[in-house]
C-alpha cells in the first residue's frame, strides 16, 4: 500500500518538529498558562508558509499533552453554524475520559466570503470567549479579514526551518527507508523545496522509493522546475477537478512550462487513469492537444495555444469518471528522464552505424535497426567471430564493450 | 568461418555474378557495352540487390579501381538540401579523367530527401549532365519528385524467387562449413520477407551460435535482436498492459531511433496478422490512418502513437468481452 512519507515521518512528538525552537517554546508557555485558570489571550494565532510544520506541531503538543485534538479544516465547512457548534461541543462537556480539550481551525485562509459566510466573525466571538484552548492556523495572518481577530490572539509565527535542518530530516528518512543517499542530492532537493518540508519530503518520496540509491544525477534533471504551487497539487486539480472550469485553471496555479505540464500529465494518465476505454478517450485529448501545439509553433499564433491548454486539461478531466480508487502517488516524467540517459547510448550506436556504413553500403539509421542487433548477438554468443568482425568494421573498445553487453 | 560481415564477402562482384533481375542486369550490361549511363532510379523492396547492381555497374564500367570514379552518398544520413548544394556539386562538376567521360554519383535511399533537397538535386543533374550521372535508389519511386522522374530511366526491382534465396543461403553455409537444417532455413524465409541482406544478416547471426542451424536456433537469435518488437509492442497494449506497451514504444523512439512512420507502418502491417475478428482489423485500420495522419499534424510521434496503443488497449478489452 502507499503511504505517504509525509503522514510517516509526521512528528509524534514536539521534539520531533523540525526548527521552530523559539516558536514552539511560546505555545508551551500559552498552553501551561491554561492550567493556572483563563489566560488573557484565549486564541492562539499560528502562521506561517505552507509546510513549515504548523499543524503537525499542534497534533504533536495535543499528543505530548495528552488532550484531545478536535479540529476543523477547509474541507469542512465552517458557516457560523458549524463553527458554533464545534465551538460549543468542546467549551460545554468534558470527554469522556476526562481528557483536556484543544480545539484548532486549521487552513482559515480557506474560508470564503461566500460558501462560509460569517466563519470569521463566529471564529472570533469564539476566540474572545472560549473556556477551551484554541488554536487557528493560517498562512496569512494580515488578511485585512482577520484585523479584529488578531486583536484578540497572540500571535506565534512558524519560520521556514533551515536547509541544513531539511536535509538532516530527509536524511533520516533515507536511513529508515534503507536507501542510500549522496549528500548533494538531499541538498538540491531541500534548496529547491525553498523551506517548504512537506514537499520536499514529497519530492524526495517521488525520486528515490524503492530505490538503493539516489545520486545528485537523479534529481539534478528538476532543476528547470519552478513551482508557485507544487506540481502534484496541480495535477491532482487537473485528474480530479470536480468540473472542466476548475481543471482549465490550474494552469495558471501551475508556475511549470505548459510543455512540461504536459508532460507531467501524460506521464501520469495511464497510472490514474486504468478503465480501457476512459484511457483512450483522455490520451485521444492529449493525441488533440499535441496537434494543437503543432499549429501553435507553425503559425506563431500564440493565442492558439489556449486550446492546447484546454485539451490537455479539461480534456482529460471530461473524458474519465474521476473515481479515485485509493490513492496513486503521481510519477515523474519518465520521458525527460530518458531522453538524457539515452543520449549516451544513442552516441555511441551512431558512431557504430557510421562504422557499418563505411563498409556495407549501407546508411548508419539503417545499419542501427538493421545491423547492430544481429552484430550483438555475433558479439555475445561468439568472441572469436566478434574479434574478427571488431577489426574488420575498425571497432574501438567502447563498441566492443557496448555490444558485448547483455541488455 | 571468416569473420567479417557475411552480406559484404558475399556482394556480387560483377554484374554477370548477378543471378537475379535477369531483364534490369541484361540493360545494365548494354550500358557497360557502350559506354553510357543514363540517370537511373533503382526502385524496389530492400535487400533485392539495388546497392550492389549499382556498384557492380561501376566495376565493370570502370575496372576494379572503380571506387575513383563514384560517390555513395546515402539520403538518410545525408538527407539535407546542404549535402547537394555542396558535396554533390563539387563531385559533379569535375571532370573525370580516363576512358569514360563521366562519374557515377550514387544516392541510396533517396526517398528519405527532402522536398527541396530534391529541387535542388535536379537542377545538379541537368547542369553537370557531361560530367556526373546519378543513379539514385529508392523503396518507393514515388517519393521521388516527378521532374526528377523523368529524368531518369526507371528500373524496378522484384522480391527475389524463393529458391533463389535457398540456394543462397546453402552456397554461405557450405563455403562458411556451417551446417544449416531444412527448418532453419524455413524460418529464415519467413522471417525475412524476401528481403536478402537480413537472410544473410540472420545467417550469420545464428551460425555465431556455433551449433548447428534449426528453427530454434534461428527464432532465439531474432528474438534477442529485435528488442524493438513491434507485434509485442501491440500484444502488451491489446492485453491491458498500456504502460508496459508504452514502454517498449519508448524504447523504440529513443533507443533505436526509429521514426513514427516506420512503426505505424509496422502496426498496420501486424494487425491483420493478428488473431482478431475480420471487422477489428477494419476498425482498427481506421483508427491506424487516423493517427498516421496525426502524426504529421501533431508535434510529438511518441504522443500520437500512445494515442494509438490506448485505442489498441480499448480494442483488446471489448475483442474479450466478445464484442
Amino acid at each position: 500500500m502507499y503511504i505517504p512519507w509525509t503522514l510517516k515521518y509526521k512528528p509524534k512528538t514536539l521534539s520531533e518538529v523540525i526548527g521552530n525552537r523559539a516558536a514552539i517554546e511560546k505555545i508551551l508557555g500559552w498552553i501551561r498558562e491554561w492550567n493556572r485558570g483563563i489566560p488573557k489571550r484565549r486564541a492562539l494565532f499560528l502562521h506561517g508558509p505552507p509546510g513549515v510544520g504548523k499543524t503537525v506541531t499542534i497534533e504533536a503538543l495535543a499528543n505530548d499533552l495528552d488532550m484531545e485534538l478536535i479540529e476543523s479544516n477547509a474541507s469542512d465547512y465552517r458557516t457560523a453554524d458549524a463553527v458554533r457548534r464545534i465551538a460549543g461541543r468542546a467549551s460545554e462537556y468534558s470527554t469522556l475520559f476526562g481528557k483536556r480539550r484543544l480545539i484548532l481551525f486549521d487552513e482559515l485562509d480557506g474560508i470564503t466570503g461566500s460558501a462560509d459566510r460569517g466563519g470569521v466573525r463566529i471564529i472570533t466571538e469564539v476566540a474572545r470567549k472560549t473556556r477551551c484552548p484554541l488554536v487557528l492556523i493560517a498562512n496569512n495572518a494580515y488578511d485585512p479579514r482577520f484585523s479584529t481577530l488578531r486583536r484578540h490572539c497572540l500571535m506565534v509565527e512558524f519560520k521556514k526551518p533551515s536547509k541544513t535542518e531539511i536535509v538532516r530530516h530527509l536524511k533520516r528518512i533515507c536511513i529508515h527507508e534503507g536507501i542510500e543517499a549522496e549528500e548533494s542530492a538531499l541538498r538540491f532537493i531541500a534548496e529547491r523545496s525553498g523551506g517548504d518540508v512537506r514537499s520536499a519530503v514529497n519530492d524526495l518520496q517521488a525520486l528515490a522509493q524503492g530505490k538503493r540509491r539516489l545520486t545528485y544525477e537523479d534529481v539534478s534533471w528538476l532543476a528547470g522546475r519552478d513551482r508557485k504551487e507544487a506540481i502534484f497539487n496541480v495535477l491532482r486539480m487537473i485528474f480530479y477537478a470536480k468540473d472542466a472550469e476548475t481543471s482549465r485553471r490550474a494552469v495558471n496555479m501551475a508556475d511549470v512550462d505548459p510543455d512540461m505540464l504536459f508532460e507531467w500529465i501524460y506521464e501520469n494518465l495511464p497510472h490514474q487513469i486504468k478503465d480501457p476505454k476512459e484511457l483512450a478517450a483522455t490520451m485521444d485529448a492529449l493525441s488533440k492537444a499535441d496537434i494543437y501545439r503543432k499549429r501553435v509553433r507553425t503559425t506563431q499564433d500564440w493565442s492558439l495555444i489556449s486550446y492546447f491548454l484546454d485539451l490537455m486539461t479539461a480534456g482529460v478531466t471530461v473524458s474519465w469518471s474521476r473515481r479515485a480508487r485509493g490513492w496513486t502517488p503521481f510519477k515523474f516524467p519518465d520521458r525527460i528522464r530518458t531522453l538524457s540517459s539515452g543520449k549516451g547510448e544513442r552516441a555511441i550506436l551512431s558512431a557504430i552505424g557510421m562504422k557499418i556504413r563505411r563498409r556495407c553500403h549501407i546508411s548508419s539509421v539503417r545499419a542501427i535497426k538493421e545491423v547492430i542487433p544481429y552484430l550483438k548477438v555475433i558479439f555475445q554468443n561468439n568472441p572469436e567471430m566478434a574479434r574478427g568482425l571488431a577489426r574488420w568494421l575498425d571497432l574501438d573498445d567502447s563498441m566492443v564493450r557496448y555490444l558485448s553487453e547483455k541488455d | 568461418m571468416s569473420y567479417e560481415m557475411w552480406t559484404e564477402k558475399y556482394r556480387p562482384k560483377t554484374l554477370d555474378e548477378i543471378v537475379n533481375q535477369r531483364e534490369i542486369v541484361e540493360r545494365l550490361k548494354s550500358f557497360v557495352e557502350a559506354k553510357n549511363v543514363p540517370h537511373c532510379i533503382f526502385a524496389g523492396p530492400p535487400g533485392t540487390g539495388k546497392t550492389t547492381a549499382a556498384l557492380c555497374l561501376a566495376h565493370d564500367l570502370y575496372g576494379e579501381g572503380y571506387r575513383e570514379y563514384i560517390m555513395e552518398l546515402n539520403a538518410s544520413d545525408e538527407r539535407g538540401i546542404n549535402v547537394v548544394r555542396e558535396t554533390v556539386k563539387t563531385f559533379a562538376r569535375t571532370r573525370s579523367i580516363g576512358e569514360v567521360s563521366f562519374k557515377i554519383l550514387i544516392l541510396d535511399e533517396a526517398d528519405n530527401m527532402t522536398a527541396d533537397a530534391q529541387q535542388a538535386l535536379r537542377r545538379t543533374m541537368e547542369r553537370y549532365t557531361e560530367t556526373a550521372r546519378f543513379i539514385l535508389i529508392a523503396n518507393y519511386s514515388g517519393k521521388i519528385i516527378e521532374p526528377i522522374q523523368s529524368r531518369c530511366a526507371p528500373f524496378r526491382f522484384t522480391y527475389l524467387p524463393r529458391e533463389d534465396i535457398v540456394e543462397r543461403i546453402r552456397y554461405i553455409c557450405k563455403n562458411e562449413n556451417v551446417e544449416i537444417l531444412d527448418d532453419g532455413i524455413d524460418a529464415i524465409l519467413e522471417i525475412s520477407e524476401g528481403d536478402l541482406r537480413k537472410t544473410i544478416n540472420i545467417l550469420q547471426a545464428a551460425a555465431s551460435v556455433g551449433k548447428p542451424i534449426n528453427a530454434e536456433v534461428v527464432y532465439s537469435v531474432v528474438g534477442r535482436a529485435n528488442p524493438y518488437d513491434v507485434r509485442e509492442m501491440i500484444i502488451r497494449a491489446m492485453n491491458g498492459d498500456f504502460i508496459g506497451a508504452r514502454d517498449k514504444l519508448r524504447e523504440m523512439i529513443l533507443k533505436y531511433g526509429l521514426a513514427g512512420s516506420d512503426i505505424i507502418r509496422q502496426v498496420h502491417r501486424e494487425i491483420f496478422r493478428l488473431n482478431i475478428p475480420d471487422r477489428w482489423k477494419v476498425k482498427l485500420a481506421d483508427v491506424i490512418g487516423e493517427i498516421d495522419y496525426r502524426l504529421i499534424q501533431g508535434s510529438s510521434e511518441e504522443i500520437q502513437l500512445s494515442a494509438l496503443l490506448a485505442k489498441l488497449t480499448e480494442a483488446g478489452h471489448e475483442i474479450k468481452r466478445g464484442l
